[in-house]
């Protein structure tokens, strides 16, 4: 391949490229000159230059002729072409390395005009285009109902996995529903109401009072936590009782202070006031929290609950002595169900409380519920013949269930989570076969984006209360930074890291840590655990701290506990918290995902590194120029065949520049994965493979040199950070808009990346930008955008 | 473009033409009630006919895979070996070929298009998710004309309970890399991997005299909830796009054909007993799950629960490692053999460990008796892969077992070697069998009449 001009010139010349494109837009706009006359004039002149050799000119290789592309039809039919030609030249994967490179500025020149005078984007007014109607997918489907009902409903075991497009599960077009999905999605609503009453119905009440609030007097600091049987002892509590009735009192205790088998016995005592409730004898066999139960009547007020320790017998010789060490008592009642209590999640159903009053009254109460509850589930107020249809389900069924009220709520409660306006997450617009017609979503569509996005949920009441005003467009960036304050935005990090970095394979990836370390005694499960949370936690802590993307990719700093720490040989780090720990200046040094365990793991084959595998990773993942898949029947390499057991990686890899069809794509990946050969296939450190010392240098197709791993994070941070600021804002566009991105959305990329840029490059403004653009705001009409918009 | 009635949209997803019958199969009602069970899924002595995919990924070693010899006086090959028992019950298919898995204009992505042509016979549009298109398989299509024969028109299987997380083959949606059977172009129909929930689908959940109880229990509370749910789509379908009605027309097949199944359940009477307890999930042994999963599709046939079942054992692309068997490499880098040795002597071993679950498949079949003969002798089974060899990802000669005697249609125990035929050719025999019209399926030009 040519080599580049140096860094200063290309500035120059770069920015003499702008100015002519400044140029040409201004042209183009006062209409002095014709599109096609430009694209004759100069646009064909660099193609005649670049690519008619071989696309071009009677030469048509991979069946693409570009000189057949003319301007005119490129305004219309062409797009999908041009579309390809803007990708390849974006991403330099043509020109082939191998032949005459463009100049930066003409790159640049053809890239513009193609966005301009063949997608038309228009920078200050991109086409938010339209997604499909998103099903929700298994978490967000058990997020929301654990969000709508506290119930704990595990999607993974219930519904087949989601299918996945460009690279996640939030795309609407995706996410179909098949006949048996709609089937379990009906058992699930069953058996979510039926666990709802079960976790959630009315209940008895129980008080728990802690050990450590039963005193001793007159020296207050001993407790019940330690009632030595020596001498007798009395421990008090008082408890104000609002409910009088029949208690059932359970203590939770245990004998302590010998390991070991012990005559020593006491008697224990429980009062109610001065009254004898109950007695037991305790020896060594309490030694394993024993559950002590009776009974008593308690009065209406504060009631001193007592334990009186008596000495027994004492220690035979070389004895131990024997404490009591009770941890809780607790009390529950009244058990003639005169009082019953409902859980904070049986108020979220039952707003009011159990149902009280006349059937006029019954009515209303129904009423009130199912509109309250079917709104919240359906993200927006619900309508009037929904609401109808709910109160006649409810009816019908309290009817049939000789009028139990609850029952025929949870009916109606069954129709809501099957209904499509809980599974899907329509949008609701005027006109929406009319391309032409870009609408704002309404408020209610806004909230659902916002929390889906960011909680993987349904939108909490304070985003419900903002859209019913029409004031959340106005607060979107105050409300999304309450958002990301929330615990729930820990299922973004889940879901868009598990995804982007694939963190969500690192506990299931096929890699075979036995036969990399045998039977060490390592915790292999939970080193792949941590190391999903670590890199999960360095993103959570970039975001959370407001501090610099770039330091995803070069962090000196990154979360481990000490199972993880000891698996990478990091010392000083003890316990299973994970924490920050501050990396050592070594070489290589781990810093960024590019070096966690997670990352390296899951680019590798179950007994080997893969250079390849890792080199895309990096290509797709963080400097957003995926290559092209391998061509099918790679030829034999036959020095491989021979010498495979004493090649090291690098020099298999070698292989592939031998071959000018492999040299293309390999030239781009093989150098990045390399990088990383230091690190084995289970993400530890190396020093040599196969008794050789590891050359970790390369260079970018780029042009930029490293020598290691390090080397390689600072040119990511530095030269190539427009890539990766690009590439982060594609993926995370993708997510949160739900569907795959178009060559129209070039403007929208193009003004998140700057916009993020100009504010502060850091994850929240990355966030910020994304709300407020085009496609997240907006949408437009079902079909082909391009034949109709000007 | 015109706007299409709801219905008029599963036609559109036909790799086949039909004539009328097919819309008729729409209306449950109407199926029940028109059904001409004498034709439909039968054998020549009126007993179930069954028809059985069994998919495996990433091609063969086909060095030892391929029968020798020719005709009924063929040899097993040495990863074949332990079919040695069943050798009168098979066919080798040599020469079936999938010209819409090649990379044409389509470029990378062989794994995807081996999987997604498998049962249709359709190129899939290549695309990471905004259009995702192929055509219906062939065992919905049996399925949409046989089913109402049976409490459930087909079973879809699979091992794989897990998803990759990023994209999957070379631009393709996963969607057609782990969903062999397609309901129509747009519609996939994602398999089970857990054999208590195949099981408990099948026969109800709960303890065995609960079982009856409980679903009976609910279906009552079911209907009213379906007569809502229709209606909600209905009226929520009135005010949305084009690509948005496609979804609601999705959910209303959905509910169309859960109302089916409770007219069936009180057509068809009490549920079989399956003579044995609900598995308890997914074990860790590889070979312990296909076998469960196999034993629910033979416990399916054998109650008559459904005539119909696809089984992928591994979507394809997969990198298992087989350590029960002591090979600890990725199968899918495996295949990629490029002609050494050692990497083609484990493909062998990992075809050997696929061939002996199939074994473990034919052996229950044969056990099973029906009626006056087998379940096996009453079923026409293909076993397939996606891909004849790994490496080159090539799609001709695939590697095809045709197991079974389809009540005295087929003749097994013999390798029928025929010229360069598409795989659906065979397909349009199988149909032929099952009592289906079809003109044409996928890119069939005929049909394989001499099976």
């Amino acid at each position: 391949m040519c080599e580049l001009p140096s860094r200063s010139s290309w500035n120059v010349r770069r920015d003499l490229g702008s100015l002519f494109l400044c140029l040409f837009v201004y042209l183009l706009a006062v209409g002095s000159i014709a599109a096609e006359d430009f694209y004759q004039e100069k646009i064909v002149t660099i193609l005649e230059d670049v690519c008619y050799d071989c696309h071009g000119e009677g030469m048509k290789k991979g069946g693409f002729a570009l000189d057949k592309l003319q301007a005119r039809d490129a305004e219309l039919k062409d797009v999908d072409h041009w579309f390809s030609v803007w990708k390849n030249l974006k991403t330099q994967i043509m020109p082939p390395a191998d032949e005459a490179q463009p100049s930066e500025e003409d790159r640049q020149l053809i890239l513009r005009w193609i966005e301009r005078a063949v997608f038309r984007v228009d920078p200050e007014n991109p086409d938010p285009g339209r997604v499909t109607t998103r099903r929700l997918n298994r978490r967000e489907y058990q997020n929301t109902i654990f969000d709508l009902l506290g119930v704990k409903f595990e999607t993974d075991e219930a519904f087949p996995p989601d299918d996945t497009g460009y690279g996640f599960d939030t795309i609407g077009d995706v996410l179909t529903l098949s006949p048996i999905l709609m089937e379990k999605y009906l058992e699930a609503g069953q058996k979510i109401v039926e666990q709802f009453t079960q976790d959630f119905g009315s209940r008895i009440p129980t008080l728990f009072l802690a050990g450590e609030r039963f005193l001793v007097s007159p020296d207050k600091s001993q407790n019940a936590r330690w009632l030595p049987f020596a001498k007798e002892v009395k421990a008090v509590q008082s408890q104000p009782i609002m409910h009088p009735g029949r208690y059932r009192i359970t203590v939770t205790m245990s004998t302590q202070g010998s390991p070991k088998t012990t005559a020593n016995t006491a008697r224990l005592n429980l009062l109610v006031g001065e009254k004898p409730i109950a007695n037991q004898e305790l020896g060594w066999k309490f030694n394993n929290n024993h559950q002590w139960v009776s009974e008593a009547d308690l009065t209406v007020g504060e009631q001193t609950l007592a334990l009186v320790l008596s000495p027994g017998n004492p220690p035979l010789e070389n004895q131990e002595p024997l404490a009591l060490n009770v941890s809780k008592v607790e009390l529950y009642g009244p058990l003639d169900r005169s009082y019953l209590e409902y859980s904070e999640p049986y108020y979220r159903v039952f707003s009011d409380g159990p149902p009280k009053g006349e059937a006029s009254e019954k009515e209303a109460y129904r009423r009130k519920i199912l509109a309250g509850l079917a709104s919240k589930a359906f993200r927006r107020p619900v309508d009037l013949p929904t609401l109808e249809r709910l109160i006649q389900l409810a009816q019908t069924a309290e009817t049939a269930s000789n009028g139990n009220f609850e029952h025929g709520i949870n009916h109606a409660l069954c129709a809501i989570l099957i209904s499509p306006r809980f599974l899907f997450r329509a949008e609701i617009q005027a006109e929406p076969n009319n391309p032409a017609k870009v609408v704002e979503i309404d408020e209610f569509a806004l909230a659902s984006r916002l929390s889906y996005f960011l909680w993987s949920s349904l939108p909490d009441p304070e985003l419900d209360r903002l859209a019913a005003q029409g004031k959340l467009r106005t607060n979107l960036r105050s409300q999304v930074d309450r958002m990301l304050a929330d615990p729930r935005s820990e299922r973004l990090v889940e879901n868009f890291v598990g995804q982007w970095l694939q963190t969500r394979d690192v506990e299931g990836v096929n890699v075979n840590l036995y036969r990399l370390f045998g039977e060490s005694g390592i915790n292999y499960p939970q080193v792949r655990a941590s190391m999903r949370k670590e890199t999960e936690m360095l993103f959570a802590q970039i975001l959370a701290e407001n501090r610099p993307v770039l330091e995803l990719l070069n962090a000196d700093y990154t979360y481990l506990n000490e199972v993880l720490a000891d698996y990478y040989g990091i010392p000083g780090v003890k316990g299973d918290q994970m924490r920050k720990v501050t990396l050592a200046a070594d070489s290589p040094r781990r810093a960024g995902v590019l070096t966690h365990g997670s990352t390296l793991m899951v680019t590798s084959n179950p007994t080997r590194t893969s250079p390849v595998k890792r080199g895309l990773f990096i290509l797709d993942n963080i400097l957003g120029s995926p290559a092209p898949p391998a061509p099918p029947n790679v030829p034999v390499l036959p020095e491989t065949e021979k010498q495979a057991g004493n090649l090291t990686m690098r020099d298999l890899m070698e292989q592939h520049r031998k071959d000018t069809l492999c040299a293309s794509c390999h030239a781009r990946m093989d150098p990045l994965g390399l990088a990383l050969e230091q690190f084995t296939y289970g993400g530890t450190l190396r020093k040599t493979t196969n008794d050789k010392p590891i050359d970790t240098s390369g260079q970018l197709i780029t042009g930029e040199k490293f020598a290691n791993v390090t080397e390689l994070s600072q040119i990511l941070v530095t030269s190539r950070k427009e890539d990766f600021f690009r590439c982060l804002s594609e993926k995370m566009l993708t997510y949160a808009i739900g569907r795959g991105l178009e060559y129209y959305d070039t403007a929208t990329v193009g003004k998140v990346v700057s916009g993020f840029k100009v504010e502060q490059p850091t994850l929240r403004a990355l966030i910020y930008q994304i709300v407020e653009s085009a496609p997240f705001q907006k949408r437009r009409g079902d079909g082909s955008s391009h034949v109709t918009t000007k | 473009m015109k706007h299409l009635i709801p219905r008029r949209h599963f036609l559109r997803g036909l790799g086949v033409s039909l004539g009328l019958p097919f819309l008729e199969s729409l209306s449950p009602m109407q199926k029940l009630l028109a059904a001409d069970a004498s034709k439909l899924a039968v054998t020549k002595d009126g007993r179930p006919l069954r028809m059985a995919f069994l998919y495996v990924p990433n091609g063969v070693n086909e060095a030892c895979w391929r029968p020798i010899g020719g005709g009924s006086n063929y040899q097993l090959n040495q990863s074949t070996a332990s079919l040695m028992h069943f050798r009168e019950h098979l066919q080798f298919l040599s020469g079936l070929a999938h010209a819409n898995g090649k990379p044409g204009t389509d470029g990378g992505g062989d794994h995807a298009r081996a999987s997604a042509t498998i049962l249709t016979g359709v190129r899939p549009k290549k695309t990471a998710g905004s259009d995702i298109r192929l055509g219906i398989s062939i065992d919905q299509l049996a399925a949409q004309h046989v089913g109402s024969q049976t409490r459930f028109a087909s079973l879809e299987l699979s091992c794989d309970s897990g998803r990759k997380s990023a994209s999957c083959d070379a631009g393709y949606s996963c969607a057609y890399q782990y969903n062999l059977s397609w309901r129509s172009e747009t519609l996939p129909v994602a398999p089970e991997t857990n054999p208590r929930l195949v099981f408990e689908r099948l026969f109800g959940s709960g303890k065995s005299s609960e079982r009856q109880l409980s679903a009976h229990l609910r279906q009552v509370q079911q209907k009213s909830i379906l007569d809502f749910a229709m209606e909600e789509a209905k009226m929520l379908r009135k005010e949305m796009g084009r690509n948005d009605q496609n979804k609601l027309d999705e959910y209303l097949t959905g509910v169309r054909e859960i109302e089916t199944r409770i007219q069936k359940a009180e057509q068809f009477g009490p549920l079989p007993d399956p003579g044995r307890g609900s598995p308890e999930g997914i074990p860790t042994s590889y070979q312990e799950h296909i076998r469960l999963m196999m034993d629910m599709q033979i416990l399916a046939f054998q109650t008559d629960s459904t005539r119909i079942s696809t089984f992928m054992l591994a979507h394809d692309g997969g990198n298992r490692s087989f350590n029960e068997i002591g090979v600890s490499d990725g199968h899918h880098n495996l295949s990629h053999h490029q002609q050494k040795a050692e990497s083609l002597a484990k493909i062998a071993q990992i075809d050997q460990f696929y061939t002996s679950q199939f074994a473990y498949f034919l052996q229950r079949m044969r056990e099973t008796q029906d009626g006056s003969s087998s379940l096996l002798d009453n079923s026409m089974v293909v076993y397939c892969s996606g891909l004849a060899d790994g490496d080159k990802h090539s799609h001709d000669n695939l590697p095809v077992i045709l197991a079974g005697r389809a009540g005295g249609e087929l003749t097994p125990g013999r390798h029928l070697e025929v010229s360069p035929t598409p795989m659906t050719n065979l397909y349009m025999r199988m149909l032929q069998i099952m009592g289906v019209p079809a003109e044409r399926f996928g890119d069939s030009t005929g049909v394989l009449g001499n099976v």
